[in-house]
């Protein structure tokens, strides 16, 4: 959504090529290479907890993609992500378990099938929308998850599965420290292939889609086949995504995948900027790390004169979840169209220094 | 204000230089606690049961002199904040022990434990934890790291069904008694299913089939009409407490004539408070003696809960006690390690193995005896069966002047040691 409108006077495009460019300038280009350079030198730089914090932000990102893409992008809704995410986690262990796949090919495997999951589960956007939709898919996240814990085979029921770490010729990535960059190569590589399917035919007609389905349709497009590949290309990220939570934390559990999962990849992508493929990872940051900062700030608070106060120590709890329930309220008044389209203003404004208009 | 800058200085010191200030004379310990999340209701007592104890600790002599530098965090039951949390705990506060919470963070931390060789005790009994070396027949993994004081999900089902076979008995009923297991299809309730049907097959119980209800409160007549058709004799509530108080009250409306049995975490003083007479006669597991017993051990507990109640007013619920527990045997654990070559992960879990039917210094009659060894983490085997009484009105009033009023109380009616098997090792 945002992006092309936002161009600067002067800046005509005379060629498709042109106007389809992921980096608009050589600058941004080398920028955002020395970017993912400079991430492979963070494991030397920051500790564990920040480490983790970014691993989060890794697998939950990828499968906050797939949410935007089916929904920021083609319009529909998902209230079963989270279910998605879990198909991944417990294929990507079973095949690795059971038949003996290595764990970085049971990764991607794991993606297609959720992928083949998530069309069956789509089958209904086929001929619904909207709230009728959300609720269909609200049915195909309680069979799923019910499916967790009565699948024993599959699942390992109440025990949960264990996932053994990525091992590439012998090196097992079982620290944070080496899991990094499996999750920053699963990052860099499902965001480079969101941005490449908004450039195509089909990443088109999803936006056709969602803009507005009867005319799409007039123009050719199949709107059964697009929605329900927009939900297979969606579960393929929360397949990946949810794999790689797996072989990060070693272990499954069929709790982990409840409706409030769901829920929060949807405000991760609502933070963030629907239709935006840097918004989902933009509101996963937020998502991940505003607990994090709400609790260090409350822990400064309990360090003041403040902190002998009874009556806020017993409060801080709750006015650190309040705070964060707030904050995300004040983010949708204040900045509904997303993180995405606030960096983008942020960027013309210097851009367009001192002369914007 | 001095305070207050000084306050900033150290925290803003703390983000810059990671893992600075933990003196030698300090031990670090995290604590992992659910107060505003879906299993706060009993994560409130045992949660503040632990802190108290520790605080206690400090206040008295400390292990061996030195002092607990006890971190308590909130997690609110979600998993990543847990995750999150124990990282900078390891890396920056180079904890040694984690008390930790329930289910869910229990088992998604169990990998990094090992691998961090940190000690976990847990308020999760599950059965697959019991098996350090993963010598169980169903045991794919071990859990070496990993120790909780209570008897195990899958022993507290078994003793609730040695009661019910003996209380069968004594009551000259004829034929088979019927037993029904009722519970979430959800891992906490589905933890003990399989070891508590294949006994009850034992014990020649006939088995119905399961009864489902859900582990958030909710209307649940239509599961005690079945209930009641299937002339079922004991039933066992798999769910926590919140969940027990509905079904309870639906039971008693529909006019459901059986014994229900609970799980640890599914009744106590809460479940009778609100619950009414609906709730009486339930029999349960209890890990750990009652408030106010009359046992030795009492008045340290009385000392511990004073640490947060300087009136001593408060009633403590079942489960507190059984936090104070964990953190006592976490203690001598830790004071075994200290003078065995030092405070680390390692240690203190051999400290765990050194005694046999362990009872904590003070702790007499209160925690039961528990035994851990290199091989069997099923530390606590003794497991004490409770019977709540609800003799009248309980509404508008606290627990505390329930209690004392004697409108709601309980009472022990067995214990019962369960054997080792080495095939329920880790089930």
């Amino acid at each position: 959504m945002s992006g092309s409108e936002m161009l600067p006077c002067g800046d005509f495009r005379t060629s498709y090529k042109a106007d389809s460019t992921i980096f608009s300038t050589k600058w941004i280009r080398m920028s955002a290479v020395l970017t993912i350079v400079g991430c492979l030198f963070i494991p030397f730089i920051f500790d564990l907890y920040v480490l983790n914090l970014m691993i989060q932000i890794a697998y939950l990102g990828i499968a906050a993609l797939g949410l935007n893409i089916l929904v920021g992008f083609t319009g529909q809704i998902s209230l079963g992500h989270s279910a998605f995410f879990g198909v991944g986690a417990f294929a990507s262990a079973y095949m690795n378990n059971q038949w003996g796949i290595p764990v970085f090919l049971a990764i991607p495997l794991a993606g297609l099938w959720t992928t083949a999951a998530g069309m069956i589960v789509g089958i209904p956007a086929g001929r619904i929308k909207g709230l009728y939709l959300a609720i269909a898919t609200l049915a195909g996240q309680i069979i799923i998850q019910d499916f967790f814990s009565r699948a024993g085979w599959f699942t390992g029921g109440a025990y949960g599965a264990l996932a053994e770490p990525v091992t590439i010729f012998g090196y097992v990535f079982d620290t944070d420290e080496r899991f990094f960059y499996i999750a920053l190569f699963y990052l860099v590589i499902m965001y480079v292939l969101g941005t490449n399917l908004m450039r195509t035919r089909d990443g088109r007609a999803f936006i056709a889609v969602r803009d507005h389905y009867l005319s799409a349709e007039i123009m050719g497009v199949n709107l059964t086949k697009y929605r329900i590949m927009s939900f297979g290309i969606s579960s393929f990220y929360a397949g990946v995504g949810g794999a790689l939570f797996a072989h990060y934390l070693g272990f499954v559990s069929v709790e982990s995948f409840d409706l409030l999962l769901s829920i929060q990849f949807l405000s991760m992508i609502i933070i963030g900027g629907l239709g935006s493929v840097s918004g989902a990872l933009l509101g996963t940051v937020f998502m991940v790390l505003l607990p994090e900062v709400m609790e260090f700030g409350v822990s400064l608070l309990a360090t003041t004169t403040w902190g002998d106060i009874p009556a806020i120590t017993e409060g801080l709890a709750y006015i650190k979840e309040m705070s964060i329930g707030l904050a995300i309220v004040l983010f949708l008044i204040f900045e509904p169209e997303g993180l995405a389209h606030r960096w983008s203003l942020i960027k013309s404004y210097w851009k367009l220094y001192p002369f914007s208009y | 204000m001095r305070k207050s800058l000084k306050g900033l200085v150290m925290a803003l010191s703390s983000i810059m230089l990671p893992g600075t200030g933990s003196a030698e004379d300090y031990i670090q310990v995290g604590n992992l606690v659910d107060f505003t999340g879906a299993s706060s209701t009993v994560g409130k007592p045992y949660g503040q049961g632990k802190m108290d104890a520790m605080n206690y600790i400090n206040e008295n002599g400390g292990i061996n002199g030195k002092l607990l530098d006890f971190e308590t965090f909130d997690a609110s039951y979600v998993v990543p904040r847990a995750i999150a949390t124990y990282k900078k705990w390891v890396s920056r506060k180079k904890v040694v022990f984690i008390q930790g919470w329930g289910t869910s963070d229990t088992e998604a931390l169990i990998t990094f434990v090992t691998r961090d060789e940190v000690p976990y005790m847990s308020a999760s009994y599950s059965g697959h934890l019991t098996d350090p070396k993963g010598l169980g027949p169903d045991t794919t993994k071990g859990a070496p790291y990993n120790f909780f004081f209570g008897p195990s999900y899958s022993d507290g089902s078994r003793a609730l069904i040695q009661w019910a076979a003996k209380d069968w008995a004594d009551k000259g009923g004829e034929g088979k008694p019927k037993y029904v297991f009722m519970g979430d299809n959800h891992p906490f309730p589905n933890a003990p299913r399989a070891a508590s049907l294949s006994y009850a097959e034992e014990l020649g119980f006939e088995v119905l089939p399961d009864i489902q209800y859900s582990l958030s409160p909710g209307d649940f007549k239509a599961q005690c009409l079945t209930l009641k058709e299937s002339g079922a004799n004991y039933a066992f509530l798999a769910n926590t407490s919140g969940s027990s108080i509905s079904i309870l009250n639906s039971c008693d409306t529909v006019g459901v004539d059986v014994q229900f049995m609970s799980n640890i975490w599914g009744y106590g003083e809460d479940v009778m408070a609100a619950s009414g007479t609906s709730a009486n006669g339930v029999v349960w597991v209890m890990g750990a003696a009652k408030w106010g017993d009359d046992v030795p051990g009492m008045e340290t507990v009385k000392a511990v809960s004073a640490m947060s109640d300087p009136s001593v007013e408060e009633y403590r619920a079942v489960h507190y006690i059984r936090g104070v527990c964990s953190v006592f045997f976490m203690k001598e654990a830790m004071e075994w390690a200290d003078e065995n070559g030092g405070l680390t992960g390692p240690n203190i879990k051999e400290g765990f193995y050194q005694r046999k039917d362990w009872v904590p210094a003070g702790m007499e009659g209160v925690c039961p005896k528990a035994t851990w060894t290199a091989d069997d983490h099923r530390g606590n085997t003794l497991v004490y069966i409770y019977r709540g009484q609800v003799t009248g009105d309980t509404s508008g009033s606290n627990i505390a002047s329930l209690m004392k009023d004697g409108i709601i109380g309980m009472a022990k009616v067995g214990e019962s040691d369960i054997p080792r098997r080495p095939e329920w090792l880790g089930q």
